[in-house]
């Protein structure tokens, strides 16, 4: 889930930023798959995947982090619904679901003929097992929290999977698309797999690879290439010189403006601009003096020139955003306006906050690239109207720990990478201590809702009220750049959450 | 190992005349100073004036010379002048940082080690020998991990990685003054310790110290560059060489300036610094001289 | 020699157990939590205590050490608290980048200082053994990461001739590919490495062309290529060879930088990456491995100044003293 190891500081890209999902429909823009050059392919080619994310481990219910849903989700595991790439959620091992008229009882009936990788048929027993993998004690899943609403696991045949809420989950189909569906008597899951998908794991070599090879027992369309292989950098200009150098054909996420030139110019590769979800944020901690006061984060948001801090950042690539909601997910609305950049209006809320003259605050600033990048142009832009900024640059570890864990900060930068993430404002604890009554009332109403119009319409006003009290400045949302060889087509251009699926792509002879 | 067979077969080599060699030796140490100076003077310079702000970011993504841009911008629009003219002041603050720690801990250790005997002076003299195996980089990490990556940690990791060199030297030079009839002399006739090594011992090695130290202010320039580009050095928006460098990597086919550049002045101060101490260790060197001139 | 070996193996075995205790407890000194690395952002007080429970970081610590020691007395050194991975390994399959890297560029390096040194010293008043000279004098203060950039950008991304980068994932099993993928970062460690022998090469020269020795040989009716060959070459080999010493032990870990430029996953990078983790079985695991290497190598760098010069027998360690 992180997509914080990005550049450099890799080294030390440790933390992670995770959502929480309401909702069942996502109306996703961009379409499935880039480069849609027809002709002949090679049905055994062997695709290189270059990123810059390499699991941890191989469970995502162990810490495996971003690169492991990135790797293995939908190519190695399945779940019993699948987001695809434009962010719907579809049946995958579920032949068909039932909800109860009181929203509590979910009957699945599983798919028949799904066969593990060991070769063992797929089971309701297994469907239990994974999800109480989740949802077990020592779970790091980013979804326990969001799953916890289950009371009661039943499976009262070998097709069919009986699962009881305590309360109403309007999400919880959704949720279920990141649950990995395991084989009940696998072992030793952080470092092999036994999942159900197109692929089967060949090898995973720490610090530099991992390759997926077509799993013949299949239970759907088989894959379209033969070998999926993903080479791992840590470092963007390795990544870059490995594409140029066709040592990898596609790069699943480009993380600077920097090498696309050379890439546009030449014909032999395409640059995909698809549809991110990662917003760039600056983060007050709304229970630290000054950030208390509405007036002095309106007036911080209305200082800092944000269409300026993303062209100096990302060319002309990226989308300006006015709160934590983007274009994709399904309670969108255009907040741009609210709490624009406007240096007179910022003097004049300084002022009526009791700041006329200014006040200093230190920003906790990770160590790799945007961050210094949008501290120091903050630092700048806040100059202007008094505010003196003191960056504090810190490795995601210390991110982690002191920010997250300790909540010693006083304004933070932080990108969060997964869609409908505007829920953790109606969460009082979580780091940037926004605590807003109506907010979380409006967030558990959404979560309990009977359909997706009421659910976005609550979420809506979540949006609204949260951007209009500058809860956090969002300062940009980042472009979903793939660069690929035009060999190459069927590749995922939006990754949504990280995810990259594999069996798609089709490599030209 | 073998021996090249061609050029054996001229005569050995007579002594280099006395005016020739103070003549090369001048040159040396000239153009090292001027080299050196040359750096100095950018980032004495970048203390009281800088061509543009270091944080304006206004010139234009990796723009060419032009528009008061003497060399162009970076990928953020910052002037690459301003950066080269900060990152002077950084390297020169890594090396300076660094030799006054390897300098202090290490002159300290190794006369300590000088006095030990027997076993104490095998463990430490092997223990000094396995600290200068693991590289300054290790220790870079360690010190990172604990303290947060600034450049003050990168100064601190490079002195005390350096510090086992210098207390290895001065362990042996310390030795070799010690065995001198006059220390011996000095030391029955109740002279305290401290008193020696001020009296005798420092004056004695302070002209093969001072070489190795401008030695080790060129390896601790590029050890910084180093850490600054695994981005273990000062932390962005600094302008370290090594981080700049860093950051020019993607476009160093399209922008070759930012990718030249820093390394280009690297190359300068440490050549500099390295003839410096090259040309020191003629002037200055009791041995070099005794043998050479 | 016999009672030499013995003493220099116990010493060998103290130095290797004293540090493995200093490295134990100074990993433990360092602030920063290793579990962080397995939890996310929206993890719970929960989660986290779990996290730390599942890798041991919440045991009291003499218990933590006592079990990591048992572990290694059976020659096993643990498993990462990351990637669950088995570190010893994990740690093979990194040697397998790092030592053929290092080997090679150690032996281009004196296959290329050696002479050049020699002729830098001996023909130092020409107009070439001062060129040699300059260009040792300008290779120590390249960059070795700028270097490895345009070295990159001229062989790899222009003429195409070599990979950018990286090493096949099959290993030594598809040796062509690997030896390709090893060619630039030997160089770029050679030429640095190089420059840096060549200097001392060169000054040990000098002080052998100086001596008196070697003039009594000549005065007593030895040629020069004799002379040389049998007082030169040992006199001068004893302090080069402590050099090469360590610089070989140096570059084993040292090499992070190159390995970095080329995205090679050699030692290095395991130990930056467990560094940065907290993830001290693979940290420790590294550390004592290359511990041990260090030692050997200096332990092998005396044994050959030994047998060339017997005037050092009967000393404990280095003859660079």
């Amino acid at each position: 889930m992180s997509k914080n190891s990005r550049t450099r500081a890799s080294l030390y890209g440790t933390a992670t930023v995770a959502t929480l999902a309401l909702g069942l429909t996502a109306c996703g823009g961009g379409s499935d798959g880039g480069s849609a050059s027809a002709g002949t392919w090679d049905k055994n080619a062997t695709v290189n995947i270059g990123s810059l994310y390499e699991p941890q481990n191989l469970d995502n219910t162990a810490g495996g982090g971003q690169g492991v849903t990135e790797a293995l989700n939908g190519n190695v595991y399945e779940g019993l619904f699948k987001l695809t790439d434009d962010g719907k959620v579809e049946k995958l091992l579920a032949q068909n679901h039932e909800v109860s008229k009181d929203g509590l009882t979910y009957t699945f009936t599983l798919r028949d003929g799904v066969k593990f990788h060991s070769g063992k048929e797929l089971t309701s027993a297994d469907v239990k097992y994974s999800l109480e993998k989740v949802l077990a004690k020592d779970s790091q899943s980013a979804r326990k929290s969001n799953l916890e609403v289950v009371k009661d696991i039943a499976t009262p045949d070998a097709k069919t999977v009986k699962v009881t809420l305590s309360k109403k989950s309007i999400s919880f189909v959704y949720n279920l698309s990141y649950v990995w569906i395991i084989n009940s008597e696998a072992e030793n899951l952080k470092t092999t797999e036994d999942g159900t998908g197109p692929y089967k794991l060949a090898k995973w070599t720490r610090g530099s690879a991992l390759s997926l090879d077509r799993f013949a027992g299949y239970w759907g369309d088989a894959a379209a290439n033969k070998k999926a292989v993903y080479h791992y950098y840590k470092d963007a200009s390795a990544l870059n010189n490995a594409l140029l150098t066709n040592a990898v054909d596609v790069v699943t996420s480009e993380q600077s403006p920097d090498a696309l030139e050379q890439f546009k110019s030449n014909k032999n590769y395409k640059v995909n601009d698809g549809d991110s979800t990662t917003k760039l944020l600056l983060a007050f901690n709304d229970k630290a003096k000054p950030f208390t006061d509405v007036k002095v984060r309106q007036a911080v948001s209305a200082a800092i020139d944000d269409k300026k801090l993303l062209e100096s950042v990302w060319g002309g690539y990226g989308k300006l955003i006015g709160s934590m909601v983007p274009p994709t997910d399904p309670w969108y609305e255009d907040l741009t306006d609210v709490n624009a950049y406007d240096v007179t209006k910022a003097k004049k809320l300084l002022d009526e906050a009791g700041y006329a003259k200014g006040f200093s605050f230190t920003l906790d600033t990770p160590n790799y690239d945007p961050h210094p990048t949008a501290a120091t142009f903050i630092k700048s832009q806040l100059a202007k109207v008094g505010i003196t900024v003191k960056i504090n640059t810190i490795t995601p570890d210390e991110w982690y720990t002191k920010v997250y864990k300790n909540r010693d900060f006083t304004a933070t930068l932080q990108e969060h990478v997964n869609d409908r993430d505007l829920v953790w404002y109606g969460n009082p604890d979580f780091y940037w201590g926004y605590d807003d009554k109506q907010v979380t009332q409006w967030v558990e109403q959404a979560e309990e809702a009977s359909t997706t119009e009421e659910q976005t319409e609550l979420l809506k006003k979540v949006n609204r009220k949260t951007a209009e009290d500058a809860a956090s400045d969002w300062l940009y949302l980042y472009p979903q750049i793939v660069v690929a060889s035009s060999k190459l087509s069927g590749y995922p251009l939006n990754g949504l959450n990280s995810q990259f699926y594999a069996y798609d792509i089709k490599k030209k002879g | 190992m073998t021996l090249p067979a061609a050029p054996l077969k001229e005569t050995e080599p007579s002594k280099e005349t006395t005016p020739v060699s103070r003549r090369r030796r001048s040159a040396t140490l000239l153009a090292g100073c001027s080299l050196t100076a040359l750096i100095a003077l950018l980032a004495l310079v970048s203390l009281v004036w800088l061509p543009f702000d270091t944080d304006d970011t206004s010139g234009g993504r990796l723009a060419g010379p032009g528009d008061g841009h003497l060399l162009g911008t970076d990928k953020l629009g910052r002037d690459l002048l301003t950066q080269l003219m900060t990152g002077a002041r950084i390297a020169v603050q890594a090396g300076l940082g660094s030799v006054a720690i390897a300098a202090l801990v290490g002159v300290t250790l190794g006369v300590l080690a000088a006095f030990a005997q027997g076993w104490l002076d095998d463990t430490l003299a092997a223990f000094l020998d396995i600290l200068i195996a693991f590289p300054t980089l290790l220790l870079a990490m360690l010190v990172v991990a604990a303290r947060s990556a600034t450049l003050g940690s990168a100064i601190l990791a490079i002195g005390l990685a350096q510090s086992a060199v210098v207390a290895r030297l001065v362990r042996i030079l310390v030795k070799r003054v010690l065995a001198r009839d006059y220390i011996t002399a000095a030391r029955t006739s109740g002279t305290s310790w401290p008193r020696t090594v001020a009296a005798h011992i420092l004056p004695n090695i302070w002209p093969t110290l001072v070489v190795n130290l401008a030695l080790q202010f060129g390896l601790a320039v590029l050890a910084e560059a180093g850490l600054s580009y695994l981005g273990l050095g000062a932390p962005p928006p600094n302008a370290s060489w090594g981080r700049m460098l860093q950051e020019a990597q993607a476009t160093f086919t399209t922008a070759p300036a930012g990718a030249l550049a820093p390394g280009i002045l690297l190359v300068v101060l440490v050549v500099g610094v390295n003839l410096v101490a090259d040309g020191l260790r003629d002037t200055l060197d009791p041995a070099t001289r005794r043998r050479r001139t | 020699m016999g009672r030499y070996l013995l003493r220099r193996l116990a010493f060998l075995l103290v130095s290797l157990a004293l540090a493995s205790v200093v490295l134990f407890v100074l990993l433990r000194l360092l602030p920063g939590d290793p579990a962080n690395a397995l939890t996310s952002v929206g993890a719970s007080p929960e989660q986290i205590a779990a996290a730390r429970h599942s890798i041991g970081s919440d045991r009291p610590l003499p218990e933590q050490f006592t079990h990591w020691l048992g572990q290694l007395t059976s020659g096993d050194l643990g498993t990462s608290f990351v990637s669950s991975l088995p570190v010893g390994p994990e740690v093979t399959a990194r040697l397998n980048v790092t030592v053929p890297l290092t080997l090679a560029a150690f032996v281009l390096a004196v296959l290329v200082a050696v002479p050049v040194g020699f002729v830098a010293a001996y023909k130092r008043r020409t107009w070439y053994g001062a060129v040699l000279s300059g260009i040792s004098q300008l290779g120590i203060a390249v960059p070795v990461f700028w270097l490895g950039m345009i070295l990159i950008a001229v062989f790899a991304l222009n003429a195409g001739w070599l990979p950018s980068g990286g090493f096949p994932q099959d290993g030594w099993d598809a040796p062509a590919e690997a030896v390709r993928s090893l060619v630039l970062p030997v160089v770029t460690i050679a030429l640095v490495m190089g420059a840096s022998l060549i200097r001392y090469v060169r000054s040990a020269t000098l002080d052998v062309l100086g001596s008196d020795y070697l003039r009594t040989a000549r005065a007593l009716g030895a040629s020069f290529p004799r002379a040389m060959w049998r007082h030169g070459l040992r006199n001068a080999s004893v302090p080069v060879i402590s050099i090469l010493g360590i610089e070989l032990a140096s570059t084993l870990l040292g090499a992070v930088v190159v390995e970095s430029v080329y995205a090679l996953p050699g030692l290095g990078s395991l130990l930056a990456t467990g560094i940065a983790q907290h993830d001290y079985p693979v940290v420790q695991g590294v550390l004592f491995v290359s511990t041990l290497a260090v030692l050997l190598i200096g332990f092998a760098a005396d044994l050959v100044q030994r047998i060339i010069d017997p005037r050092l027998r009967g000393r404990l360690s280095g003859g660079a003293r």
